[in-house]
């Protein structure tokens, strides 16, 4: 075996780790990407059977957006097996208790519920913010794109950027601005 | 009685008399209302400025469409560089009357600006008795949020435009 085939065959079968950036991402359309990532499925080698799959990180997972009023909407139903053991939980609640939680539970529930997926979720990494122990940073070598752009607000744009902007009505003459 | 009103005022003998410069001051202008206050005395006053858009105001090519529709854009609720355009310093939508722009445009900025205050994307056009900081707000309301533009209902306006046209 050559060098060079030497070296595809570590790189081949090496586990990769890649950082997502959950900042304005739906978690439940992002989940569908990143299950890809931790269970190989974006190599050519991969089978079902083939423990193939890589490391992921999650970073801000606090600032995770959800569409319209899905944040009071979304329900997570728990029950401890008891009579009147049903718990409801609303995803801002559940949110508000854990950051991590929802991005985990999303992307736990898009995988199949086979005996591989509990070791697959040991390869996600989710943390609230920026703060990832170096550890685990110096693993990285590919940063997974982000589905959705992020949106800027109107008070982090210079002020001469808003004054420049070009404007599509001006006011009428006999405006008393406001 | 609205329409003799409209009369009485649109009479000429009344224009004239509004011509003949009663006012001190002349009162078709842009002012900004600016307040002074010195010791014990509070002096407000209106100062006449020049628009701050006319340099970077784009040209309507089609006068006979609002200036929106004469530019055909496709315009998303993160766009608060627009957004903005349409709205007094308190968060608050200009009326149609000011902004010029036909029914169905007019309504549906208005739902791409309850969007983007939503979404917690202009939290400076805001009250000045607001939290401007979305993140302080309450319950479900501090998380982020986004929209779909395709979720603006334009029937309503539908029913008018078939009538105008």
């Amino acid at each position: 075996m050559s060098a060079l085939k030497r070296v595809q065959q570590w790189a081949t079968f090496a586990r990769i780790w890649h950082v997502y950036d959950a900042k304005w991402q739906n978690p439940f359309q992002s989940s569908l990407l990143l299950k890809k990532y931790l269970m190989g499925m974006h190599k050519p080698i991969y089978h079902p059977m083939n423990d193939c799959g890589d490391h992921v990180i999650v970073i801000n997972s606090k600032e995770i957006a959800l569409p319209g009023d899905e944040w009071k909407k979304r329900v997570y139903f728990h029950h401890t097996g008891y009579p009147g053991g049903a718990t409801w939980t609303l995803a801002w609640e559940l949110h508000s208790k854990d950051p991590t939680m929802v991005i985990k539970k999303a992307v736990y529930n898009s995988m199949d519920g086979n005996l591989q997926r509990r070791y697959t979720m040991q390869r996600l990494h989710i943390f609230p913010d920026e703060n990832v122990p170096e550890e685990l940073m110096k693993n990285v070598s590919n940063q997974i794109r982000g589905i959705k752009p992020v949106p800027k607000r109107l008070d982090h744009y210079s002020e001469q950027e808003v004054k420049e902007f070009p404007k599509i009505i001006d006011y009428p003459k006999d405006y008393v601005l406001r | 009685m609205n329409s003799l009103l409209r009369i009485v005022k649109n009479a000429p003998n009344i224009k004239n008399i509004q011509a003949r410069g009663v006012s001190l001051t002349t009162q078709l202008n842009l002012k900004e209302i600016r307040e002074v206050q010195e010791g014990k005395t509070l002096t407000i006053y209106g100062e006449t400025v020049p628009s701050p858009r006319e340099p970077y105001l784009i040209k309507n090519e089609n006068p006979h469409v609002c200036p929106l529709c004469a530019l055909g854009m496709e315009v998303k609720h993160t766009d608060v560089l627009i957004l903005s355009q349409f709205l007094r310093s308190d968060g608050c939508m200009l009326p149609k009357r000011i902004t010029g722009l036909c029914n169905k445009q007019q309504k549906k900025i208005s739902s791409l600006v309850t969007m983007a205050q939503k979404a917690g994307l202009m939290p400076n056009l805001n009250p000045a008795n607001s939290k401007k900081d979305p993140s302080k707000r309450f319950q479900w309301k501090k998380y982020n949020k986004y929209f779909d533009e395709s979720t603006i209902d334009q029937k309503k306006n539908h029913k008018k435009l078939i009538e105008f046209s």
